[in-house]
């Protein structure tokens, strides 16, 4: 068993597949957490946009995945580009909807705390509103990790490399074993990475969040 | 409405006859300190972090801040070196709302809004709170605007009252002021003018004895007989002698009839009572009757007599 997935694993060089397949992820993640937190930010600031935005995004997210990286094709092809921008489309809405909910939900009585001691709006945003938003904005990026661990395994097998790219093989050799041992290890990767969004969630609303 | 987080509809506030709305709303609050009920210490900051914040954010160098954050935990009775690095929800909600006012301290500002802030405290710490409260106020010397519903809170706390109704200031006192003469029957029964037994503590000696103008006044040469005759006539129970140079003494009618004599004066009756100041307290005036078993004292301004306080009469007022 274990020989047999050493096999597997060293005939198909799974510990670069493994390191590609993060890079694309860590590419794409902080895009999407850039992108995600900015969007989030804008609409705080001009809400009226938030209901058209969010519909948007919520449209985007009710696309399979797999018809947005073939819509994709036409736009950039196939491989590494169009996987990264399907997954950041995908991991915009939880880490917009998130960084925005964070911030306008901040307890009134200590905004009016912070204005009666002489801070002005940006004071209050960056000292008071972000870092109460912090678990929030946690929350969102833990949901687009799992995401985007999803969309990078995907676009492996649309010619992106990483782990999908093993999985395409064993589909086309009709080889379980490739499958199986390809499978599992992106499956166990990510809840790993799961279980660290998790602890650093955790760790974020001890420090941050209200009680 | 004070620190400008709302503006008025109608009238003005000044501050040592400065418009409000004339002042830069960063710079107003940032020379006011504002304490409110809620408390609204910042849970992602620990007690270091919470007071220096403004002074951190108007430049001052670390040093300085930790001194002054020090400082004003002393102020507030907490010890610096085990409260600076807490977060507020490791702390108890008196220590809270102590960080709260040392907060609103931090900038030494020359006015303190504090908006009931003990109100979310269970009694007995509240009462706590407010002795330390009068120490820290006698401390800081300065202005504090003290809102609260709690009327006997204002009483215990405050130099002057101002009574809002409606939106309005309806009368500005001291405690006294306001339970002697109310300015409407709204203000009275706030304050319970009608019911002064429950204000002992606010009111002076002066407030409930009876002055002098009504006391049955006798020279200790009277004669024991038209002092009886003075005093049956007046409906009085004791009089007050006074030769005009020694302390006045006072001597009841029920010693005089007992004597069962007639001739000689109210002099050799003659009983020295107590004497109070009359801006002591009532309530320490008649407890310390009662331990003593007094049942009458003299009001005295130094030489000068101001009335008698006796039992009668204290319930007569005070009910």
């Amino acid at each position: 068993m274990i020989d047999e997935i050493q096999t597997v694993w060293i005939r198909y060089n799974l510990t670069e597949r493994t390191i590609e397949h993060l890079q694309i992820f860590t590419i794409a993640l902080l895009l999407a957490i850039t992108i995600g937190v900015a969007t989030g930010l804008f609409l705080y600031r001009r809400r009226r946009y938030s209901p058209p935005v969010f519909s948007t995004l919520n449209a985007v997210q009710t696309f399979p995945d797999i018809a947005l990286l073939i819509l994709l094709i036409p736009l950039a092809g196939i491989g590494t580009v169009p996987t990264i921008i399907a997954c950041v489309l995908y991991s915009i809405l939880p880490i917009a909807r998130n960084t925005y909910t964070g911030l306008i939900s901040v307890s009134p009585e200590l905004l009016e705390v912070g204005r009666a001691m002489g801070l002005v709006e940006r004071d209050i945003l960056m000292k008071i509103r972000f870092p109460l938003a912090f678990p929030m904005i946690a929350g969102g990026i833990r949901i687009a990790i799992v995401f985007t661990m999803g969309i990078v395994t995907l676009g492996g097998i649309f010619g992106a490399g990483g782990l999908g790219a093993p999985l395409q093989t064993g589909i086309n050799l009709m080889r379980p074993d490739i499958i199986f041992v390809a499978g599992i290890w992106v499956g166990l990767l990510a809840v790993i990475l799961d279980g660290i969004a998790g602890g650093i969630e955790a760790e974020l609303k001890r420090r941050f969040g209200s009680w | 409405m004070i620190n400008r987080l709302i503006d008025p509809d109608q009238g003005s506030i000044s501050i040592n006859g400065t418009a409000i709305t004339s002042i830069d709303e960063i710079i107003l609050r940032k020379n006011i300190g504002y304490v409110i009920q809620q408390i609204g210490l910042f849970p992602h900051m620990t007690v270091r972090e919470n007071i220096g914040l403004i002074p951190k954010i108007e430049g001052w160098s670390h040093v300085r801040i930790e001194e002054r954050v020090k400082e004003l935990l002393t102020l507030v009775h907490l010890p610096p070196e085990i409260f600076m690095d807490r977060y507020p929800k490791e702390l108890s909600g008196g220590q809270q709302q102590r960080i709260g006012l040392a907060r609103a301290l931090v900038m030494d500002p020359p006015l303190l809004l504090m908006d009931e802030p003990f109100g979310a405290l269970d009694p007995l710490l509240r009462r706590q709170l407010q002795d330390e409260f009068i120490g820290i106020k006698e401390d800081i010397g300065r202005t504090i605007v003290f809102v609260t519903h709690d009327i006997n809170e204002a009483f215990r706390l405050g130099d002057r009252i101002a009574i809002m109704h409606e939106g309005r200031i309806v009368q500005v006192g001291t405690a006294r002021d306001l339970i002697l003469s109310p300015a409407d029957p709204m203000v009275a029964g706030l304050v319970g003018s009608d019911h002064l037994y429950r204000h002992l503590e606010n009111l002076t000696n002066r407030d409930i004895m009876r002055p002098v103008s009504r006391v049955c006044l006798l020279q200790a040469s009277t004669s024991i007989s038209s002092a009886i005759a003075l005093m049956t006539d007046g409906g009085e129970e004791v009089a007050v002698i006074s030769d005009g140079s020694s302390l006045p003494g006072v001597v009841w009618i029920s010693d005089l009839l007992r004597g069962g004599r007639l001739s000689g004066t109210v002099g050799s009756y003659a009983r020295s009572p107590p004497i109070l100041r009359p801006d002591g307290t009532a309530l320490s005036a008649i407890s310390g009757m009662k331990a003593d078993g007094d049942s009458i004292a003299l009001v005295m301004n130094g030489e000068e007599l101001l009335g008698i306080f006796t039992p009668d009469e204290v319930l007569r007022r005070l009910v």
